[in-house]
């Protein structure tokens, strides 16, 4: 599916190319910042191909063998990186842990399509559904039995690893009790001689027994390492059994899903349930019609309480589990809410800045100040702020509106969502405000003295030279403020558990599960690439705005 | 093949619902011909808060087994981040009701902390709580006493071996650090018991002390449940009581030593309960009663066994219980405390049948009496500051249980044939039996919680 949308969409790029001939490509390519692709063009255009090669050679092979490289070395280290909770994740675990999380997207996808199908396709799925569930069955005893067995080995192996630690463990212990108590023995003795001898006797006494009390210190020390040795490697995971415990678990959780699919199309099914109330309701009808004065108001009630109950379950959905797709499309809302507030703020208070010198001075001390203010700290207040403002989101008109709006209503967005972007808008804007005024404020002088000449007015003069010579560094200042929104995103939806990639994260490493690890390695992937896709947007805008062309640094 | 016949009986619910519809008809008894879905729900799309506990069980098996689903209700079930966080979604409308400690409903109410009427019907399980201390204090335990060393060692194992090990931190200018996951949780009050029973003071809350470590020879911090592991890991803390999987998680990584369960420092103690704002039981009580029902199914789920007395869903409940949405650990984790054993170490396996209870012992009942002993444990420790009559613990106990309603569910359950009549106390005063099933083997009675105050060396008598 994916392949099929890559190759389509490359199509119609090449087409677009080709209709527009190299100029226009290349001019294209360089405004969207995908400069790599350049020699590609010229070499499809026969121009300097050996010139050509080479580029490609340092801006594709180059890149792409230094992707390989680190695959590969991620592979070796990822093996010797050995923590209590867990191997690090080599690349194919993470791949692994991408695949889990595809999949339980989309079996609750097929869990809410479920809840809504009926006639046909609600027969044919539920077959689908019962013959994969036949299927399992012979599958689910084989791993249950792979899984005793693989742990039955593991616990051989391991013993046998154990015995001979254990062992010297015991006759150790055996020993060092034996010398203690001789030791016991003879300090008694000599406690005997000591105690009528000179003060000298008994200063070599006291010699005697601090030698024997680090002496059994150091055996209390050889035993402890033996003990802790022994214990790391009882702790240590056998690869072998958690092999087999995955495969377990990846059947297991089919079956789960399989189950309440099978529900989902029956019993839970919404068509299911209309069928049952009107069923109801007719019954109800028939008592109604048949009541007599003494019955008929509860008859009627009976009829008007199940005529709304169809009602609501029409309307009802199948209560969703937030997966990770979904949870990446808030953050993105989340994060372009976050700047639209802060650019709204940062872009009239940097034009006023660099205008009015007076006025900059007034709000430097606001700048220096709030400049260096840390998300971690801005968040509680936000949160603090947001909830009192929205004390019952459930009730509230704000929210209320917010959720029935057509595209935004599903993402459901609450006090902690507000609270996120906010944090996000105030740790961001900084850099809006400081490059707009910057921007403003170095205006060609030949301009300004050309408006002067033509008696241009405040707001001619501030819409037509002002502004669009200000506007390729308040774009760059718009870039950096995304850049830094979206990092301090992740961190605000951490703590205040907007649901989201932040929240994601903070939930693997609570989860501490033997695939958490891989699936939060995952992540930092995801965070990664959608962070390189809105710079790189960021990056159009800037460059349409500019006549020559800002500089595209990675 | 059409789609009415490959429909699946899938269990005997169906059976049993047209076995009544057949007996109200032919009997034409007004109490059976209640049907199921009578209930006029104000609302019923609800979100419940979680925290990453096995005993989150009873909301997430009767959303995923269709008990809510029975009840027309449509239930999202949100894990949170911490207790607090947890409480003030509820108080704030973005939850409709959570999995809550005991003591989050009662200091609501007193206001010790967020004050906000919080209210429950419905207790979630018993017991279920770990104290767990790093390999190098266990370790020094067990050089203070060797009998510690042997493979099974005796239980319950107390805090005396732990004594020499604070007493020669305090000469060293240090103070023992453990975590605990909420000042009114259950797990402060039991590790408070725990050390104090062994003459440890864990320190008092005052007025102007509420980290609650005046006087103490042990430092308790606050810690969410799910980050117990990793805090202990990085050292910050050398012991923690928490509930699972959190302790078999210390076992399975190999960074600490479970000592004792709360089975052992009081058993079949209350832990967890299902807490609502009164204001939302008030605007919305036809849902809360289909919501208690629904609950009150899946605890009955979790703790049907079969002729020998084994548990029989506990096992499909562990692996629901792993998905990553929901408490997340690895099955094989969750699985030994859920299917009734406990590793104390790699070595030492136990049997502890009863160390979830989610229903047997009348569990879910809404006792008084438990609310009581969390305000006596409340007043102990100093988190009340004022010295208060037996009267005002009765009092307070009842704003906050509401068994009223628990029994209105479970009539309705009984007479919809899903509840046997005698698996519900009906005619109780809401006090439990007196019990002196406590690690120190003092007797506490619900009825007279003074009485229970004085008997208690440490902490306050009043």
């Amino acid at each position: 599916m994916l392949g099929l949308w890559i190759i389509l969409i490359l199509a119609c790029l090449v087409g677009a190319a080709a209709w527009a001939g190299k100029h226009r490509t290349v001019k294209a390519i360089d405004v969207a910042g995908l400069n790599f692709l350049t020699p590609i063009v010229r070499l499809c255009y026969g121009e300097e191909p050996e010139k050509q090669l080479k580029d490609i050679g340092r801006f594709i092979v180059v890149p792409v063998i230094a992707i390989l490289l680190f695959l590969g070395a991620w592979h070796v280290v990822s093996e010797k990186i050995q923590t209590k909770s867990g191997k690090l994740p080599n690349p194919r675990d993470t791949l692994h842990a991408a695949k889990a999380i595809n999949d339980f997207h989309y079996r609750e996808n097929d869990k809410q399509a479920a809840f809504n199908l009926n006639g046909e396709e609600r027969a044919q799925e539920l077959e689908r559904v019962e013959q994969r569930l036949e299927e399992l069955k012979p599958l689910e005893a084989e791993v249950n039995k792979n899984v005793a067995a693989a742990k039955e080995a593991a616990k051989e192996r391991l013993a046998t690893k154990v015995a001979p630690l254990q062992e010297e463990l015991d006759t150790l212990t055996a020993k060092f009790k034996d010398a203690k108590k001789q030791r016991d023995d003879e300090l008694a003795s000599l406690a005997s001689q000591a105690a009528v001898g000179d003060e000298d006797a008994k200063n070599a006494f006291v010699g005697k027994v601090r030698a024997y009390r680090q002496l059994a210190s150091d055996e209390r020390d050889r035993l402890r390492d033996l003990r802790t040795e022994i214990n790391d490697m009882r702790a240590e995971k056998d690869p072998e059994e958690q092999r087999a415990l995955a495969e377990q678990t990846a059947i297991a959780e089919e079956r789960q899903y399989l189950g309440k699919m099978q529900d989902q199309l029956t019993d839970s099914n919404r068509y299911e349930k209309v069928d049952e109330e009107n069923a109801k309701l007719q019954e109800a009808r028939e008592t109604l019609y048949a009541a007599d004065s003494a019955t008929i108001l509860k008859a009627a009630t009976k009829v008007a309480q199940t005529e709304d109950r169809i009602d609501r379950i029409e309307e009802s959905g199948y209560a969703k589990p937030a997966t990770l797709p979904y949870q990446v499309k808030r953050s993105v809302l989340c994060v372009f809410v976050g700047f639209l507030i802060g650019s709204a703020i940062a872009i009239p208070l940097g034009v006023l800045c660099g205008l009015s010198k007076t006025f900059m001075a007034a709000m430097t001390p606001f700048i220096a100040i709030f400049k260096p203010v840390s998300p971690i700290v801005w968040l509680p207040i936000a949160l603090i702020v947001a909830s009192a403002f929205i004390p019952d989101p459930d009730k509230h008109w704000f929210t209320q509106w917010l959720w029935e709006l057509p595209l935004l209503g599903e993402y459901k967005i609450n006090p902690a969502f507000i609270a996120s972007a906010v944090t996000v808008a105030l740790c961001s804007l900084w850099a809006t405000m400081v490059n707009t005024a910057f921007g403003v404020a170095a205006v060609d002088k030949d301009h300004i003295n050309v408006a002067r000449v033509l008696r241009l007015g405040f707001w001619s003069r501030l819409f037509k030279i002002v502004l669009p010579s200000a506007l390729p560094l308040a774009f760059a200042g718009l870039r950096i403020s995304l850049g830094v929104g979206w990092m301090v995103l992740i961190a605000a939806e951490l703590l205040s558990s907007s649901e989201g990639i932040g929240k994601y994260i903070w939930d693997q490493f609570n989860n501490g599960a033997s695939d958490s690890f891989a699936n939060m390695v995952f992540v930092v992937f995801v965070v990664g690439i959608i962070g390189l896709v809105l710079d790189r947007m960021m990056i159009v805008f800037q460059r349409l705005v500019s006549f020559d062309g800002a500089p595209t640094a990675i | 093949m059409p789609a009415a016949c490959s429909r699946p009986v899938r269990s005997l619910r169906l059976p049993v619902c047209c076995l009544i519809a057949l007996c109200a008809l032919v009997s034409n008894s007004p109490a059976i011909a209640q049907d199921k879905n009578l209930l006029d729900l104000e609302k019923f799309e609800l979100k419940f808060g979680f925290i990453k506990l096995t005993d989150c069980a009873p909301i997430v098996i009767a959303k995923e087994k269709g008990f809510f689903e029975e009840e027309g209700l449509q239930v999202e079930v949100i894990a949170q981040p911490n207790w607090k966080t947890l409480l003030d979604n509820v108080i704030s409308g973005e939850l409709d009701g959570a999995h809550m400690l005991s003591g989050q409903p009662i200091a609501a109410t007193i206001g010790f902390g967020t004050k906000a009427h919080v209210i429950t019907a419905y207790t979630m399980d018993l017991n279920g709580n770990g104290i767990t201390v790093s390999n190098t204090i266990w370790e020094r335990m067990q050089e203070n006493d060797p009998d510690l060393l042997a493979s099974q060692p005796q239980h319950p194992i107390s805090a005396d071996s732990l004594k020499p090990v604070v007493e020669e931190l305090l000469d060293e200018g240090e103070k023992l650090q453990m975590g605990m996951v909420f000042p009114v949780s259950t797990h402060n009050y039991e590790l408070r018991y725990w050390l104090a029973a062994s003459g440890i003071h864990p320190g008092m809350y005052t007025k102007s002390d509420i980290g609650g470590r005046t006087d103490a020879d042990v430092e308790l911090s606050v810690t969410p449940p799910p980050m117990m592991p990793a805090t202990l890991e990085a050292g910050n803390i050398q012991g923690y009581c928490v509930g699972e999987p959190w302790n078999q998680q210390a076992v399975a990584k190999g960074i600490g030593v479970p000592v004792t369960t709360n089975y052992d420092v009081w058993k079949n103690n209350p832990e967890k309960v299902f807490g609502v704002t009164k204001q939302w039981a008030d605007e919305n009580p036809q849902t809360h009663l289909a919501v208690i029902k629904a609950l009150i199914m899946a605890g009955q789920w979790l703790d049907e066994t079969d002729d020998n007395g084994k548990l029989v869903n506990r096992e499909e409940a562990a692996r629901i219980l792993s998905r990553s949405d929901y408490v997340g650990a690895d099955f094989d984790v969750i699985r030994n405390s859920m299917t009734g054993f406990f590793y104390f170490q790699q070595t030492d396996k136990r049997e502890m049948p009863d160390f979830n209870v989610f229903f047997k012992h009348d569990c879910t009942y809404p006792w008084y009496s438990d609310g009581v002993w969390f305000l006596t444990q409340m007043r102990r420790w100093g988190q009340i500051t004022e010295p208060k009559p037996d009267a005002w613990y009765h009092e307070t106990a009842k704003k906050v249980y509401q068994p009223e309603i628990y029994l209105e569910a479970a009539r309705m359950l009984v007479d919809e044939g899903l509840l046997d009549e005698d698996k519900v106390p009906w005619d109780t005063d809401g006090y439990k039996q007196p019990t002196d099933e406590f690690i120190d083997g003092i007797t506490y009675d619900g009825k007279k919680p003074l009485e229970y105050l004085k008997a208690h060396q440490i902490g306050n008598k009043d």
